[in-house]
């Protein structure tokens, strides 16, 4: 005797065309809700990812010293306060803390600039942990310095066309006689490193006479660590200013949480229409079957048998619907990729769609449970069915 | 408003842009235009390349004419040139032109105002580094060019250096800028040269 379950399957069998229909719109549903899931994942991880290419998430400078080259500027190219290089152990003492790169900027007159001379500034980088927080970096020419002590420079994009200067050119460092080779320009990248002369951080202090001396350190601390709090530990180390990035972390994780909001709603929508189709779909199929639940019900079917076997075909139409729309979604998730790029006005720059099995699992068990829920009231209407009414009438009615 | 402001600055802080190439124009044109030519009443901008006015076989021919190729980020056939034409009046008296030319530290700019013939008035450095960088911006280092034209510079190789006719009474102003000497003589060549080939000069 077949099982309940062999009887739903032939019964989808028997109209291929129509179950194969539902299995297509279910399985479009599908790829949406795991599209949109593996977006909403793809999304935070590529837009944390970014912050975190954005270097380190606090500066922490000598107290009252300006930590912006256009600042710096505006001071006419005074102000800088120094730090002694000592402070760095102690910040990198802190376990909450990452990686920290200590920097000295400096300022000096150019004579050779414009007309009657002009300020130029330097910033001292070290090339062990400066490139590491600073991802973003990418060199349009050369690569950074060999040794932290070289005599070598890198041009951020607009330093070098304003200086127009390309790898292998030498550049006469102001108010020495001190020659240091171009090895490096970067690409433009939007920051205020387009506009930075970066040298080795000890060339800086060997050449201006700075031995020791920083002005101040970039840190990176880890993604549990909270940034208020460790701010207010560094304020404990004396004449020091601390510059964070918490704000525009807040403002990512707003942007975050808006997306969310609306992926979340689409995905709803996603939900609903699969709903509607399945249960559309599966009530048409009882009542087109009225005659004949109704001849199994007199020959002893019993109502549960009924009721499981509609609710059977619903399982079965999801379960497949969802296994094709999660195979569906992993294989166009490149498509979906570029297709979400062309509309968004910025995309972080990993993947967009992040699909896994977990995912994947995940949206086959929502399906599923849509299936249940909407497979509930055709497999009632036609448990209830009364077999001499049904077996006197053509076709069932709502 | 306060959110879109820090959109913004987010999305300056994370896009990205292209290499494009350099100009050469006055930084102060209203001001350099005066001192180039005090009795000017008033200029005009043009700007051309050598890919607009003929692609590489303007290019092979300037190049050809001056002696040497074409090198750097700098000195490319899609870098702008501005031309400045001086009036007097309604009366065209002269241009001012400039153009990059790499220097032992760098590029450097050199400017030449020419009369409406092509004769070299005056020759001014935009952008120069170098030690001997006072030197060159001389009064008398410029006059050495004052009447000189490109029939003066057509024979001159910038691969050579070497200095015949009337460019042999040019003298370096710092004997260590040896290189910085020669680049500003090709550079006066190639000014000349483009000049012509933009119609502007016989």
């Amino acid at each position: 005797m077949p099982s309940l379950f062999g009887i739903a399957w032939k019964n989808l069998r028997r109209k291929r065309l129509r179950s194969m229909l539902t299995i297509v719109g279910i399985a479009l549903s599908t790829w949406v809700l795991v599209s949109l899931l593996g977006f909403n994942q793809g999304y935070e991880n590529s837009l944390n990812k970014d912050i975190d290419n954005l270097g380190f998430q606090v500066l922490l400078t000598a107290k009252g010293c300006p930590y912006e080259a256009a600042t710096l500027m505006l001071k006419g190219g005074t102000g800088l306060k120094y730090m002694p290089y000592s402070i760095v152990d102690s910040v990198k003492a802190n376990p909450q803390v990452e990686e920290v790169t200590p920097m000295l900027m400096q300022v000096v007159f150019d004579p050779n600039k414009g007309e009657s001379g002009g300020v130029t500034a330097f910033l001292g980088i070290d090339p062990a942990t400066y490139p590491k927080m600073k991802t973003y970096l990418i060199f349009e020419q050369g690569k950074w310095f060999d040794k932290p002590e070289a005599m070598e420079a890198v041009f951020g994009y607009e330093a070098a066309e304003l200086e127009q200067r390309e790898v292998g050119d030498l550049y006469l460092l102001p108010e020495s006689d001190v020659e240091v080779t171009v090895v490096g320009v970067l690409k433009r990248s939007g920051t205020q490193d387009d506009g930075t002369i970066f040298l080795p951080v000890r060339t800086v202090q060997n050449v201006y006479k700075l031995e020791n001396k920083i002005t101040s350190i970039g840190i990176k601390v880890n993604k549990e660590t909270d940034l208020a709090a460790y701010e207010e530990e560094l304020y404990k180390l004396s004449d020091v200013q601390v510059v964070s990035m918490a704000q525009v972390k807040m403002t990512i994780s707003n942007l975050v949480a808006t997306a969310r909001v609306m992926v979340m709603s689409i995905a709803l929508i996603a939900i609903l229409i699969a709903m509607v189709g399945v249960m559309n779909t599966v009530l048409m199929s009882v009542l087109e079957r009225w005659q004949e639940i109704g001849i199994m019900k007199s020959m002893g079917a019993m109502t549960s048998h009924i009721f499981k076997l509609i609710w059977f075909e619903t399982i079965l139409l999801t379960f497949v619907g969802g296994i094709v729309g999660s195979v569906m979604s992993w294989i166009l998730a490149t498509v979906t990729d570029k297709l979400i790029r062309s509309v968004l006005p910025y995309s972080p720059t990993s993947a967009l769609v992040q699909i896994d099995v977990l995912l994947a699992l995940k949206a086959i068990g929502i399906i599923m449970a849509i299936g249940l829920i909407s497979g509930i009231y055709p497999a009632w209407k036609a448990a209830k069915i009364r077999p001499i009414e049904a077996i006197r009438s053509t076709d069932g009615e709502l | 408003m306060k959110r879109m402001g820090f959109l913004i600055i987010l999305l300056l802080i994370l896009s990205q842009g292209l290499f494009a190439a350099v100009g050469c124009d006055l930084n102060d044109p209203d001001r350099d235009v005066k001192r180039l030519f005090p009795s000017s009443t008033g200029y005009k901008a043009y700007y051309m390349s050598i890919t607009q006015k003929g692609g590489k076989a303007l290019l092979a021919k300037v190049e050809k004419r001056l002696g040497d190729k074409f090198t750097g980020l700098y000195e490319t056939a899609d870098v702008p040139y501005t031309i400045y034409e001086i009036y007097k009046d309604k009366q065209v008296t002269g241009y001012i032109h400039g153009v990059n030319q790499k220097g032992q530290y760098g590029g450097i700019q050199v400017f030449l105002a020419l009369d409406t013939k092509g004769v070299i008035l005056n020759l001014y450095y935009q952008k120069m580094t170098n030690q001997a960088a006072k030197s060159f911006r001389s009064d008398d280092f410029a006059k050495q060019f004052k009447g000189l034209s490109m029939k003066d510079f057509a024979s001159y190789n910038p691969s050579t250096g070497k200095q015949e006719g009337s460019l042999a009474k040019i003298k370096n102003p710092a004997v260590k800028a040896e290189k910085d000497f020669k680049a500003t003589l090709r550079g006066v060549k190639k000014n000349l040269i483009l000049m012509q080939e933009f119609g502007y000069i016989k």
